[in-house]
């Protein structure tokens, strides 16, 4: 070994867009080096959809369901931010693998802002959840009976309302991991957080079916929002207020989450 | 007269009640390589956290290449390199994307950074493992992958937390050469090590810790000079022999120890000079050696040392 020669043009520093395209591209490059994890993350909102429609296919005939002709047709746009919520989950956990493989440790002592290693990763998270929406919604239309009446103008704009939102909430997530840098605390959090969300919202079930109670917490809950938006979108009804809503939610989210995990991330455990 | 390169006034850190660093003075010149020298827990590792903005002191200054470790972490964070105890860096790329990526983020348009890149896999025989994701190399091959990342820009100052861990002797050796280089050119080298005698070869300076605080400091050559420098350990046939020997050892001015197994005879050596006169009158006596070992003190020994030194001063 010997040491560099002295001639070399020195490299100190790159600019905010340059880190976040860079590691952005990392992260990517990772997300889909593997055919098989890549497959089988498009697979599996594919089936958890052709059980859903399947198993709960008199839901349909319900009066609050009725109008969308089919089950599939009031579910579909729902698993759009189902997923987005999944993914938004993995981002901390995903974040925190990266913390222990020790890549992470290296980008802080380098001379890159912490907000770029974390836009980078939410970034690289969201252009997968992107493919991976377009991939169920395009499944969803061939083989489940999909139809939306939005069209492809209504469905782009669905996919991309759950991306924002997915995008939004993932850095709460991202908030957690680097607070608590605990993986089976993240889990556990994580599967609490999860359930109530999707099942106390429009996702599965009208309001108008459920107990007073559970309509209250349904009507305040987020993620009804981002449910009736992507629903009206896809499928070509008056959206109203709901797509501001839930893009002020995920925009909020993103500030005030964003201002804390930045903050924590440069601290070492 | 130019800033050191590495100014640190009354450094500690507390963490909740244990004190892992205190009242830390140091000042390292360019060029300079210091040995930071201390057991597991010492603090070697806490100074170099601080040192390299990964946490911030709880008492006292630092600065590195003229910046505030707690204010300006980022241009000092331009300015250094780090090695940790553990490789970091990214074990689903080849250590050849590996590279390309960290001399982007430190600014190197794509081509230059490929380029970079590709002297830095030949510099550290890294060409076989190049296009192999990290995650499948030895550990000798993960941290040579890591030094080399450190020297993806041209950093001023390079810490290396216990660099020699883990490696083979070719590796070690490769190692020093590679810091003796680099120190030659002008970068400050920061290593901590568990080994007197890696510092002895390598250091220009070095500070001992003990519980967080600096107990010696100094060149290799003074703190050898306190600790009472090396010992000579000289084997006989049989334990009569090795009980005369005693006798030689003594009107040459040694303090010779008989071991418990009687075929072995030892004794600090203040000078090297000394060995040959001893040797010449067990050859006189007729007493055949057998064995022969100087060796350096040890870490331990160096402890022991620098506390009855302490002793003698109270």
């Amino acid at each position: 070994m010997s040491a560099p020669g002295p001639d070399r043009a020195e490299w100190t520093g790159s600019s905010l867009p340059t880190q976040v395209w860079v590691l952005t591209t990392r992260s990517l490059r990772a997300a889909f080096g593997d055919y098989r994890l890549v497959f089988f993350g498009l697979l599996q909102p594919v089936v958890l959809l052709l059980l859903f429609t399947q198993v709960f296919a008199g839901v349909g005939a319900l009066p609050g369901v009725a109008p969308y002709a089919g089950y599939v047709n009031y579910l579909m746009p729902a698993t759009l931010v189902n997923i987005a919520v999944i993914t938004a989950m993995g981002a901390g956990a995903g974040l925190m693998a990266e913390t222990y493989t020790g890549v992470v440790d290296r980008l802080r002592s380098l001379p890159i802002r912490p907000v770029s290693v974390l836009l980078a990763r939410t970034f690289a998270d969201s252009a997968r959840l992107t493919v991976q929406l377009a991939a169920i919604t395009g499944a969803g239309v061939l083989f489940l009976g999909f139809q939306p009446r939005g069209g492809v103008l209504g469905l782009a704009a669905a996919v991309l309302l759950a991306t924002v939102v997915g995008w939004g909430l993932s850095w709460v997530f991202v908030a957690i991991a680097t607070w608590r840098r605990n993986v089976e605390l993240m889990q556990a959090v994580s599967f609490v957080a999860m359930f109530p969300l999707m099942f106390s919202s429009s996702a599965y079930m009208p309001l108008a079916s459920m107990p007073g109670w559970m309509r209250a917490v349904a009507t305040v809950n987020p993620i009804t929002y981002a449910i009736d938006a992507t629903r009206a979108l896809a499928l070509g009804r008056p959206p109203g207020a709901a797509p501001a809503w839930a893009l002020l939610l995920a925009l909020g989210a993103a500030l005030g989450a964003g201002a804390v995990a930045v903050r924590n991330f440069r601290r070492a455990t | 007269m130019p800033r050191p390169r590495i100014d640190a006034v009354d450094l500690g850190k507390t963490y909740a009640e244990v004190t892992a660093l205190t009242g830390v003075n140091l000042q390292v010149e360019a060029g300079t390589v210091l040995a930071v020298l201390g057991h597991n827990g010492a603090g070697k590792t806490t100074l170099v956290d601080i040192l390299a903005t990964r946490v911030p002191p709880t008492s006292g200054t630092a600065t590195v290449c003229g910046f505030d470790v707690r204010r300006a972490g980022h241009e000092v964070r331009r300015r250094i390199a780090l090695t940790g105890q553990t490789p970091s860096i990214d074990t689903t790329l080849s250590a050849r994307a590996n590279l390309v990526l960290f001399a982007r983020l430190l600014g190197a348009p794509a081509r230059a950074a490929r380029e970079r890149a590709a002297e830095l896999v030949e510099l550290f025989g890294l060409t076989e493992a190049a296009k192999r994701p990290a995650h499948t190399y030895s550990g000798g091959t993960r941290r040579r992958l890591d030094l080399a990342a450190c020297l993806v820009g041209s950093p001023q100052v390079l810490f290396l937390d216990e660099p020699t861990t883990g490696l083979d002797p070719v590796g070690r050796n490769g190692l020093w050469d590679l810091v003796r280089e680099l120190a030659r050119a002008g970068t400050t080298v920061v290593l901590t090590t568990q080994y007197l005698e890696e510092a002895d070869q390598l250091a220009d300076r070095l500070v001992v810790l003990a519980a967080g605080a600096v107990v010696a400091g100094g060149t290799p050559r003074e703190l050898k000079a306190r600790v009472g420098a090396r010992t000579a350990a000289l084997g006989f046939p049989d334990a009569w022999s090795a009980r005369s020997a005693l006798d030689r050892f003594r009107q040459s001015g040694l303090a010779p120890v008989l071991d418990p197994g009687g075929h072995r005879v030892s004794a600090p050596l203040p000078e090297a000079g000394r060995l040959l006169p001893l040797l010449r009158a067990l050859e006189r006596a007729g007493l055949d050696v057998v064995d022969l070992a100087v060796t350096e003190p040890t870490l331990d020994e160096v402890y022991l040392a620098l506390h009855h030194a302490a002793w003698d001063l109270a």
